[in-house]
């Protein structure tokens, strides 16, 4: 995420109050980036920190009428870290379809799964890929 | 019609998996079916001739254990709209799969499924309120056959004593442009209708319409709705 002053402020979505979620929002709410985070389950509100300057909201992600109702269309990055793969392709599908320009970026736990994007304006992010970069590093620092 | 076996993939529903299995076994297609509940699944697995995988079906990995790269349909039934996306994708891009069908919960959602490659969505709760709606609209059709992916309808309207084409000729009824009368039964009789035939108390008609001028041609026919 690029940080400009100049630029119109910065406005963050994610869809999914996980763990990782919850970091990102945390981390961003520190940053005094606008941010609001959507969760089916209004408990999964719990993990963000109780300095979280940021919005919450309650509804089904993969709803469009909650994300317009999130002001999707003027988010400069959309992040989809919610536990199923399926539902973080469908919403950054649908958010691409109605014309939604700003950064996306999504968690798959399954790399394989992303044959579905024909192209390559959404970020993917999977856990395994970088598990595996980063312990292979560190095997190859360890056998010099 | 077809020598060589066609092969179909259905997912993700253990009802309406088994009796659409069953159907496409009959009119002699080879069936897979995966579904992720193992109880279920040995039920499935008792039905003759039916192969069966248990897994996650939206993982890749299990679409290819269930030759997903021979299929020549997969239709995909599960209760979550996402997971039949994604497997309809997967199946569409990544296997190849000639014609993929989805069911979807959201009707808000069909565009989006099309758009992604979907060759033919069937929304639940649309195709059940138009059933219905013919139901209660249409006591006079007495078949309906979708056909088109669910898009066109083919009709039989009996033509009963009070309906407005009565007497008419084809062409002074004005019927919507996505409709046609593809056939006239007139008793032993079946006329390939012309502008000029005319329309007889008794006639069956064989409509064939969009869903959408369905509605308008068989109002222009009948006079009520």
């Amino acid at each position: 995420m690029k940080s400009n002053g100049s630029k119109s402020k910065e406005y963050v979505v994610i869809v999914g109050c996980g763990r990782l979620g919850a970091m990102i929002a945390n981390e961003l709410s520190d940053k005094s980036v606008d941010v609001l985070i959507i969760d089916r389950d209004k408990n999964a509100f719990r993990k963000l920190s109780p300095s979280f300057g940021g919005l919450s909201m309650t509804g089904d992600g993969a709803d469009y009428k909650v994300l317009k109702e999130a002001n999707i269309e003027h988010a400069t990055s959309v992040i989809m870290v919610t536990n199923n793969d399926n539902v973080n392709i469908l919403i950054s599908q649908m958010l691409r379809e109605k014309g939604i320009n700003g950064e996306i970026i999504i968690r798959l736990y399954d790399p394989e799964r992303r044959a579905v994007f024909d192209t390559a304006d959404v970020d993917i992010i999977s856990p395994l890929l970088l598990s595996f970069d980063m312990i292979k590093q560190k095997m190859n620092e360890a056998i010099k | 019609m077809m020598k060589r076996a066609k092969r179909a993939l259905i997912i993700g529903s253990f009802n309406r998996g088994r009796v659409l299995a069953s159907a496409l076994m009959k009119s002699g297609y080879k069936v897979t079916i995966i579904y992720n509940q193992l109880e279920k699944c040995k039920i499935l697995s008792e039905i003759e001739g039916l192969t069966v995988i248990h897994g996650d079906e939206s993982k890749p990995y299990i679409l290819e254990d269930a030759d997903a790269y021979n299929a020549d349909l997969v239709v995909a039934l599960s209760q979550k709209d996402e997971d039949n996306l994604i497997i309809s994708e997967l199946c569409k891009k990544k296997f190849n799969v000639k014609k993929t069908i989805a069911v979807l919960n959201d009707p808000c959602k069909t565009e989006l499924f099309y758009k992604m490659g979907v060759d033919s969505v069937v929304c639940d709760v649309n195709a059940i309120t138009n059933l219905i709606e013919q139901q209660v609209l249409y006591d006079g059709i007495v078949k309906n056959i979708p056909t088109g992916d669910g898009r066109i309808n083919i009709s039989e309207l009996p033509i009963l004593s009070g309906y407005t084409s009565v007497g008419k000729k084809l062409w002074e009824m004005r019927l919507p442009k996505e409709a046609i009368i593809a056939c006239i039964i007139r008793g032993e009789q079946i006329i390939i209708p012309r502008g000029d035939s005319r329309i007889e108390i008794g006639d069956k008609l064989i409509v064939i319409a969009t869903v959408q001028d369905e509605m308008a041609a068989i109002k222009e026919l009948t006079g009520t709705l």
